[in-house]
């Protein structure tokens, strides 16, 4: 025989089909808002971490003998992992921008450059590199990068701070979407609820239908949202791998990790406790003022 | 289940002292009513159509507040009432609405076990005991029927179940008679007599049914303007 417990809230296909269209929309949005920001952030930071790490020396006036010595004495540096002198072909390489293809002049003086892989854990050797060279009596400049990785992280600061606008943004406009969806249902069934208090019903309960109904539905209307993303990103992880080069470096970097996973499986999540949340507040308020 | 102090056996079972209900639009429909029904009587209710019976009754089952006076029920002041305390006094009445008001989407069963379950019963718990009623107001074929598949007085009685499967102490029926047969109408009206006798649940019914009010030796009380008068012509005198 049957379980004879029929929900005391009729589905209502129309209404419920819209709603549910929305709140998979707006899930769709943070969890794709929320994975190119991480994608984002992870891709910056570790750049920012690279470029802060390279210091540039100019070396004036000095044979390449003494360069290389001077580049052997930084890499003993405790807070350096590499330092090497660039070679000719390497100097010219980079100066072709300026100076055209075909090489320098032979008779121009070429100044000898120093790359140098800093571990910036430890500290800045910038100072240390600048004792070395007036040890070798070199004029040289140390060049370091730490103002410019400075103003990436700031930006990752404001990225960080737009993200996280626009996941409350969603949120609160998921919460207002299912308290307005609560309010026309509760008014709707006004019926139902009007003989369900007379049957001796407390608010309590009647918010649980409420409350349990918005729930399913946000929490599936979430998951088909994640799904989305998940697709969207696997789209954009699939297609952009194959670029490389620097714009592959400057693109949000997505990948799908452990943290994307969970991010994935809390949005419906989120989805259906706000939702919960927005149907009792907006059940419990109206009750009261019935007698 | 929760009751509610005092309740003192000698206290009314419904008490309404210089009630008035004035509707938005319509105006006052009673005014200065006094009324008290002891715990375990049995009264009619009469009087012309849109005299206000539906609007005294639903004052005494607490669908509505009156506009003025007090309403007492099992000797408890109803005007400042907590929202868990309201619900668990209306666990204590059954009603008999005279429009049904039974919910579309179910059963006849889900109809009547509507009071057990919202108290948080399983059907598990109540199933032979919703079954025997539906048996004995003649729906016994019609228990897992959709109500809305009912005729208008099938669904009378399927009203008529879920008012008394809570075992009320006050039982209130709106026209629980107008749209069965004479015969139907006699077999509720003599179940509700004997619930009256043997439990002792306390009975108001509204009715234009002169006949039916005949048969019982009951007190009548009639309402026509807003005022209420009890009628000593209809039915036997107390
Ligand atoms: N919710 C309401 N809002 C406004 N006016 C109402 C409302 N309910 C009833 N009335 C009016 O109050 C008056 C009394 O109505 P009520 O239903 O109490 O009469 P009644 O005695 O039960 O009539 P009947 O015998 O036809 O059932 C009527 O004039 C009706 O129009
Ligand atoms: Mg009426």
């Amino acid at each position: 025989m049957s379980k004879r417990e029929t929900p005391l809230l009729p589905v209502s296909d129309a209404r419920e089909a819209a709603l549910f269209f929305v709140v998979g929309a707006l899930c769709f949005l943070a969890a794709l808002a929320a994975l190119t920001t991480r994608g984002t952030y992870k891709a910056a930071e570790a750049w920012g971490a690279q470029i802060e790490g390279d210091i540039t020396v100019v070396m004036r006036d000095t044979d390449r003998r003494t360069a290389e010595q001077a580049a052997e004495r930084v890499t003993a540096l405790a807070s350096v992992f590499e330092a090497r002198v660039l070679s000719r072909e390497e100097v010219e390489a980079l100066l072709e921008p300026s100076l055209g293809p075909g090489g320098m002049p032979d008779g121009l003086p070429v100044p000898m450059l120093m790359v140098v892989q800093a571990d910036t854990s430890v500290g800045d050797p910038s100072p240390s590199i600048e004792g070395v060279l007036d040890d070798l009596s070199i004029d040289g400049d140390v060049a370091g990068n730490a103002g410019y990785a400075e103003n990436v992280r700031g930006a990752l600061g404001v990225l960080r701070l737009v993200a996280l606008s626009i996941v409350a943004l969603l949120s609160a406009t998921a919460v207002a979407v299912i308290a307005f969806a609560t309010h026309a249902a509760l008014l709707a069934r006004r019926d139902i609820v009007d003989v369900l208090h007379l049957s001796g019903a407390e608010d309590r309960y009647i918010a649980g239908l409420f409350e349990r109904r918005f729930w399913i539905l946000a929490l599936q209307a979430g998951l088909g949202g994640s799904v989305a993303a998940l697709m969207v990103t696997a789209l954009i992880v699939f297609t952009g791998s194959g670029s490389a080069g620097v714009e592959a470096q400057l693109l949000p970097r997505l990948s799908l990790d452990f943290w994307d996973i969970v991010i994935l499986l809390v949005t419906p999540l989120m989805a259906g406790l706000a939702a919960r949340f927005a149907a009792r507040l907006t059940v419990l308020a109206s009750l009261k003022d019935t007698l | 289940m929760s009751r509610i102090r005092p309740d003192l056996s000698d206290e009314p079972a419904v008490r309404l002292d210089g009630v008035s209900l004035t509707y938005e639009r319509t105006g006052e429909v009673l005014s200065e009513i006094d009324l008290v029904l002891k715990q375990g009587s049995f009264t009619f209710l009469t009087g012309p159509s849109g005299a206000g019976k539906s609007s005294l009754l639903k004052l005494m089952y607490l669908a509505h507040a009156p506009t003025r006076g007090g309403i007492r029920l099992f000797g408890r002041q109803t005007y400042d009432l907590k929202r868990k305390q309201l619900a668990a006094l209306r666990r204590r009445i059954g009603v008999v609405f005279q429009e049904f008001r039974l919910l579309d989407h179910l059963t006849a069963f889900e109809n009547v076990a509507l009071p057990l379950r919202v108290a948080g019963q399983k059907p598990d718990s109540y199933e032979n005991e919703v079954i025997d009623l539906l048996r004995w107001v003649g729906l016994g074929e019609r228990i897992d029927t959709p109500t809305p598949s009912l005729s208008g007085g099938e669904q009378q009685r399927v009203s008529i179940a879920r008012a008394l499967i809570n075992k009320p102490e006050l039982l209130i029926a709106d026209e629980p008679t107008g749209n069965v047969d004479p015969e139907m109408g006699q077999k509720i009206l003599r179940l509700f007599a004997e619930l009256n006798k043997r439990v002792g649940t306390t009975i108001l019914i509204a009715t234009h049914d002169l006949d039916l009010i005949r048969e019982f030796d009951a007190p009548v009380l009639r309402l026509s303007d807003g005022l209420l008068a009890r009628d000593t012509a209809l039915g036997a005198a107390t």
